[in-house]
């Protein structure tokens, strides 16, 4: 008998695999927008002072300060930790650290030079997510915090040098009374203040007896008035466990973006004549979004979102055995429209303008129990790569485990163009329990640290020792406005081998809050040809040719 | 060769058209199946309604009632079509069956927005993994007997490629299910099940998570390593079952069975 003959399976594969990679690739760059004004600024170059040491890869250094080793036992929502801070709060060149505690005081860590820490406490208790931003515009950066339960935002106001040090005084925040686990910085109606936005988390209000309808739960936005703040709710619904505001539709103006934990959807809220309205921009999030980050990784003026969820970052089966006792409790009742999945999700824009997943491809979908993640460019290279610190101690999901601890090594993400490829070489892969994290140059060598707080142990400092690539850091201050540090302001760097583009901020990642001082890094050799400064007012200031190494501080 | 392949059946000469009607149909047990059919029905409701038995219990008496009906009709079919005949008789309606199963548990995930775990069909809440496990060997050895019994063609070696790949598939998905209860009974874990965890392909599979694959395209390929394993296994179904009918109509085509005259 005469067989017929096979299948063309292949080619049908190819054929099939060329047609998804043509749709995938379907991004377009952003709508041309107006030229926009001139602004005059001044630039100082600043040298770095710091000798950097080189071992190929991250040190871990032990910080003075812990979270959640006052309990007797963790249990949820405690088991969510709290977040860290970055700015150089008393003006000596040197980035401070803030600590958040979600079992005493909070703490500040004077930074001395040489990687040595002074740590002071601070009578911020029970505190979740810190900033570090100048919201009155009187030139010291000032301390807020969210606390743990039913409270809301505390201003730790920066009164300036008293003997050594700055001094801080708890200040009322009047007319902000919303409950708050999370909180972003920005100036959401370009009146030239800072602007915040809370979340609380209905889970844990619940366990402190909160009704679900109280009012001061929910997503609200605090307009900073001439006189004192002025609300308005978003959702008086929300899980919130991260905050951002950033430009997601490419108009030029950001929107308000709210990470939910558990079946709660993701919201987005878009400004449309002087209102705030919902958006549908993304074809699918995180199920549990622990925490939002975003970056240009493929250096081609797009944005690319992250967030962080749960997923076991190896199939072994004594990892989804730790895992399965708890991820039984977990999984909820699916909705027919439901675009959430339990997976780290990677968003690009594609030419439908709504944001597309692209983990998998890249990645990065799945990195254990995680929380925050953050870009930089670690290696600098030119490339934005990507570290996400994990782990859960909580007894009433992990009692099967030792300590019910889920141990868990933290990822990193070296950033290949294409793609993430994880990147143990660098020794990033602590075990200890992160949860806030930043990145930051905090032994002013010119690359990037990682400072992270982790739940039930010391807190780290992971020094970056790799000594490849070279960097410039930018600082903005702008003394004509109230936002003093033009938290918002986007910075394209014009390079031979490409286009950085970096944004000021006052609250990133999971609970925690960003340096003004901007990274940027490339490789050895790399020409700088030209510094763009868009203004959050929309100005623009150019310089030509900026140095390649130090520090820059742009005055306007 | 009869004298019946050589006429052209009329468009209403079902089973001349469709020869595996002629070999599934129960014939002179006809009114056996349809009385098996209805006691089992009738009874593992009311055990169900009761309480007395859960729904996988309930199912699986159904199946046992019919089960000397189908051995008297399978019986017949050996008698007159012979042994081949008779195992793709047996494999198609069983097959058909497990088809059905499958459906369930697409209809409970993607119409009535059950979890995962939720949507475990008919007969699989008794022990996905070890149902599975053992159908899938029973269904390649099948195949591999209908081609020793003389079954030839593309279709019957295409059916026994994924018929085996399907079984190596859940070899792999039960020999880690073992080793996660071991894990979780030496954590003390006696009350959580490790069943339903993605295998080979499919999301969070070893296609898709290998260190060898990851970040390449071979992670998101539609389908192959993004979709549920529900979704998998119930395609992987439908492409078994199609083949098998396809074959075994093509094989009773080319040797037809001694068709009664009507």
């Amino acid at each position: 008998m005469k067989c017929r003959p096979p299948l063309p399976f292949l080619q049908l594969a190819g054929l099939a695999s060329l047609l998804l990679a043509s749709l995938l690739a379907g991004c377009q760059p952003p709508p041309p927008a107006a030229p926009p004004a001139a602004a005059p600024a001044q630039m100082t170059h600043l040298p770095l002072s710091g000798n950097p040491a080189c071992s190929g890869s991250f040190v871990p250094h032990r910080l003075e300060f812990t979270t959640g080793t006052r309990l007797r036992e963790i249990g949820t929502y405690i088991s969510n930790g709290a977040g860290v801070a970055a700015n150089d709060l008393d003006q000596d060149g040197l980035l401070d650290l803030v600590f958040a505690s979600v079992d005493g005081d909070s703490s500040i860590l004077w930074n001395e030079g040489g990687l040595e820490f002074t740590p002071q406490p601070l009578p911020a208790r029970f505190t979740r997510a810190v900033s570090t931003v100048d919201a009155d515009g009187d030139g010291w950066t000032d301390l807020f915090f969210t606390h743990r339960g039913r409270a809301g935002v505390s201003f730790w106001h920066n009164q300036g040098p008293a003997a050594e040090r700055p001094h801080f005084e708890p200040h009322p925040l009047t007319g902000v009374d919303s409950y708050a686990y999370a909180m972003a910085w920005g100036d959401s109606d370009g009146d030239g203040r800072l602007d915040l936005v809370t979340g609380s988390y209905g889970a844990e209000l619940t366990q402190h007896g909160v009704a679900a309808n109280d009012p001061q739960a929910g997503v609200h936005l605090h307009l900073q008035q001439e006189d004192g703040w002025q609300t308005q709710v978003l959702s008086p619904n929300a899980e919130t466990l991260s905050l951002a505001f950033l430009d997601l539709t490419g108009d030029g103006h950001p929107e308000i973006w709210a990470a939910n934990d558990f079946g709660l959807e993701d919201h987005v809220w878009t400004r449309q004549e002087n209102r705030w309205q919902t958006a549908d921009l993304f074809a699918q999030t995180s199920y549990s979004t622990m925490t939002i980050e975003w970056g240009d990784i493929a250096n081609n003026g797009q944005l690319t979102l992250f967030t962080t969820d749960m997923n076991p970052y190896d199939i072994r089966p004594r990892t989804l055995a730790a895992w399965l006792p708890t991820v039984t409790q977990l999984t909820a009742q699916k909705r027919a429209d439901d675009i959430q999945v339990m997976a780290n999700v990677l968003l690009t824009r594609a030419s439908d303008g709504r944001w597309h997943d692209q983990a998998t491809r890249q990645g990065v979908d799945a990195s254990g129990w995680s929380w925050a993640a953050r870009y930089g460019d670690l290696d600098q290279d030119g490339l934005l790569d990507l570290y996400v610190v994990n782990g859960m101690i909580a007894a009433d999901l992990f009692g099967h485990l030792p300590n019910a601890e889920l141990v868990e090594e933290n990822q990193a993400y070296r950033n290949q163009g294409q793609h993430f490829t994880p990147a143990p070489e660098w020794q990033l892969g602590s075990t200890a329990s992160g949860r806030g994290m930043i990145m930051a140059d905090l032994d002013n060598d010119g690359d990037l640290d990682i400072a992270v707080n982790n739940l039930r142990s010391f807190a780290q400092l992971h020094e970056n020792q790799l000594c490849s690539g070279a960097s410039l850091q930018v600082e903005l201050q702008w003394l004509s406005s109230q936002n003093r540090n033009a938290i918002g302001a986007q910075l394209l760097l014009t390079t031979n081998v490409g286009t950085l583009r970096r944004d000021v901020r006052a609250s990133g990642g999971y609970l925690s809050g960003d340096p003004t001082r901007l990274h940027f890094g490339f490789p050895t050799g790399t020409t700088l040809q030209r510094l763009d400064i868009y203004w959050p007012d929309g100005t623009l200031s150019s310089f030509e040719h900026p140095p390649e190494h130090g520090l820059l501080r742009v005055t306007r | 060769m009869t004298h019946s392949t050589l006429t052209s059946p009329s468009l209403l000469d079902l089973p001349r058209l469709f020869p595996l009607l002629s070999l599934l149909h129960p014939r002179q047990h006809t009114r056996l199946v349809l009385a098996s059919l209805g006691v089992g029905l009738l009874v593992s409701y009311t055990a169900v309604a009761l309480g007395v038995l859960p729904l996988w219990a309930a199912t699986a008496l159904v199946l046992a009632i019919l089960l000397p009906a189908g051995l008297l009709k399978w019986h017949d079919d050996r008698r007159r079509y012979g042994t081949t005949a008779m195992t793709l008789s047996i494999l198609v309606t069983a097959q058909g069956l497990h088809t059905v199963e499958h459906l369930v548990q697409w209809t409970q995930y993607h119409l009535f927005y059950l979890t995962m775990r939720q949507s475990n069909g008919l007969l699989s809440p008794a022990n996905s993994e070890w149902v599975h496990f053992v159908w899938n060997w029973l269904v390649l050895a099948a195949v591999a007997l209908l081609l020793r019994g003389g079954m030839r063609g593309s279709w019957i070696w295409l059916l026994l490629a994924v018929a085996l790949f399907h079984a190596v598939e859940h070899t792999y998905t039960f020999v880690r299910y073992q080793i996660i209860l071991r894990e979780l009974t030496a954590m003390d874990v006696l009350n959580v099940t490790a069943q339903g965890l993605p295998g080979i392909v499919g999301r969070d599979g070893w296609l898709a998570r290998s260190e060898w694959t990851r970040g390449t395209w071979i992670c998101s390929l539609p389908g192959l390593t993004t979709a549920v394993r529900l979704d998998i296994h119930f395609w992987w179904n439908i492409i078994e079952m199609t083949l098998l009918l396809v074959a075994g109509h093509r094989h009773l085509r080319r040797h037809p069975l001694d068709l009664p005259t009507s």
